[in-house]
């Protein structure tokens, strides 16, 4: 695996991350604030 | 689910071609592959969704009862919608999107293949739950496509489906976006800045965005209705200190970017098509970026125009309808460079050509309806009518589905290698065009004479455009019947070249016709190869 290679793995699965966990708050968040509200 | 680039450059399928069989389908990370099925599914879906269009067509042809029950009226209504929005529309633009952003910023592949794999496969069995419910105890799901409580809490065996598929369709919508973004910002070939990148990738880039931002909250709120149900919670029950309007309120929260993430990539297909048969580079490239992306963040504070019956403070009022009207402002910008870009161009007028240019004429219409009822004190007598139900037709069937068909004829010669039979397309185009207008137009009058939208009867003062609108619906329906054979014949075309058009911009005409299964394994040099086509 080139450097290039391995760098752009590595920013795909970081972007990845950034992602799934900004969709996992916004489901979270959302129930949560149906809690709070309730 | 963290498969990444090198993954893709590894894959068994790299160095030796699809798998034969039905294995080529059922396991494929290629993204065109993948293009493919979400392009079909979302073809039969339409078919399916315009059958039961035409079945509430049919009921409204002549006042009265005539042919189904109201339930069963209802429940049509419902999931002529839910199929429609997350069955046609939506998996139609991420089959293209899957087709042609690898393609068009030089990228072997999307960058999470099997993650794309997975998105896909979701998709037929969240529709297979949803169509199941017709089969069930109680009916299919009959509330609505908003699924309001306490109302779709009276749903049958048929509810915690309809819960189960929304999920579904919400994971694969949003594996979709995370995939579509990690592609565009990580696999762009070196020279493809992102202000470079053509507006069909930027549309899409914008519209992941809003995917991520609003699948969830749609998720979390059906999850609350599963657990008010079930659970014994009171998210939205008033008996037990819940409140109703909450749902209505998160509901759209998710609802009108959803408007807008079926727009936006159509936007972006016109985009495309527009300059092609112009032969000039798109106006204000730049602007059109700017442009989306102002419309993307406006979206997500209007949604309470839905809600103005509902009731609210003067000063909610004011904001929901000044922050609506502002949305005018981009979109305004957009038909302007579409405008610009046809200015003192070479125009040709081919089947892409045409469906782009009633896109921007009719879906214009729908803006301008939907003007008409972001005015607070208007909406109260337009609310539940038919205007509404003409304004966000206009806006989705000549709007979102005409980009689809236009993005269709435009790239179907890079996908097949061969011409499609541009007679029968112009001939679909102009019966498409005609019955569209003959369907939906008429239903803005019946909308100001007051007929409320979702019943399955009405007073006789509204009998001859209801006429009008079903015999309209009955013509549009069958001539997309020309769509289809127009595809299936498609592989009897004369061979396209690799430029397919005169005077196309982007790498994806820099690679044979049709598109070998694997392109761009090494970047390309995205500058040189645009300036070799100027």
């Amino acid at each position: 695996m080139t450097g290039q290679t391995a760098d752009r793995k590595k920013a795909v699965r970081r972007t990845t991350i950034i992602l799934v966990t900004v969709a996992v708050a916004f489901y979270l968040g959302f129930i949560l604030m149906g809690i709070l509200r309730a | 689910m963290t498969t990444a680039v090198a993954d893709a450059h590894d894959a068994h399928d790299e160095h030796h071609g699809p798998e034969k069989g039905i294995k080529r389908w059922l396991f494929t990370t290629n993204h065109k592959d993948i293009g493919t099925m979400y392009l079909v599914l979302s073809l039969i879906m339409f078919l399916v969704g315009g059958s039961m269009a035409l079945i509430i067509r049919t009921e409204l042809m002549q006042p009265g009862l005539q042919f189904v029950h109201p339930e069963f009226f209802n429940s049509m209504t419902t999931m002529h919608a839910l199929i429609m929005v997350f069955g046609a529309v939506m998996p139609a633009f991420v089959g293209l999107a899957n087709w042609m952003i690898p393609m068009m910023i030089g990228a072997p592949d999307m960058a999470l293949p099997r993650m794309n794999n997975w998105s896909f496969w979701i998709l037929p069995v969240a529709f297979g739950i949803l169509g199941s419910t017709l089969f069930m105890d109680g009916g299919a799901p009959a509330s609505g496509w908003t699924m309001y409580p306490p109302l779709v809490l009276q749903t049958g065996d048929a509810f915690p489906f309809l819960i189960f598929s929304v999920h579904l369709m919400g994971i694969s919508s949003i594996m979709g976006a995370i995939n579509i973004i990690v592609t565009i910002l990580n696999m762009r070939a070196p020279d493809m800045w992102l202000l470079k990148m053509p507006m069909f990738v930027w549309t899409w880039l914008i519209t992941a965005y809003l995917l991520i931002a609003v699948m969830p909250v749609l998720a979390g709120a059906v999850t609350m209705l599963l657990t008010d149900q079930f659970f014994g919670t009171s998210f939205f029950l008033a008996a037990g200190g819940g409140d109703p309007v909450m749902f209505q309120h998160i509901f759209w929260f998710f609802g009108h970017p959803e408007v807008y993430i079926m727009i936006l990539p159509a936007f972006g297909v016109v985009s495309e098509i527009i300059p092609t048969f112009s032969r000039k580079p798109l106006f204000g490239h730049d602007s059109m970026v700017y442009a989306a992306s102002c419309i993307a963040f406006l979206s997500f504070i209007v949604w309470a125009h839905h809600m103005f019956t509902v009731g609210m403070p003067l000063s909610g009022q004011l904001f929901f309808m000044f922050a609506t009207m502002l949305i005018a402002v981009p979109t305004g910008v957009k038909v302007f460079n579409w405008v610009a870009t046809m200015w003192r161009g070479a125009m040709t007028f081919e089947t892409p050509m045409l469906f782009s240019l009633a896109f921007v004429f009719l879906f214009t219409i729908g803006g301008f309806s939907g003007l008409m009822l972001a005015i607070a004190p208007a909406d109260i007598q337009y609310h539940d009518t038919y205007f509404v139900v003409a304004h966000f037709h206009y806006v989705l069937v000549p709007g979102s589905v005409f980009a689809i068909m236009a993005a269709v004829y435009y790239w179907l010669p890079k996908w097949t290698g061969h011409m499609y039979n541009e007679t029968l397309g112009k001939l679909h185009f102009w019966l498409s065009t005609i019955f569209v207008n003959v369907t939906f137009f008429p239903m803005h009058f019946l909308g100001l004479a007051g007929m409320p939208r979702r019943i399955p009867d009405y007073s006789t003062q509204f009998a001859n455009f209801n006429e009008i609108a079903s015999i309209g619906a009955i013509g549009f329906g069958l001539s997309q019947l020309i769509f289809v054979w127009v595809l299936l014949a498609a592989r009897r075309g004369e061979k396209a070249t690799d430029r397919v058009w005169e005077a196309p911009r982007g790498l994806e005409w820099t690679v044979p016709s049709p598109a070998p299964y694997h392109t761009f394994d090494t970047p390309p040099k995205a500058r040189v190869a645009q300036e070799s086509f100027e």
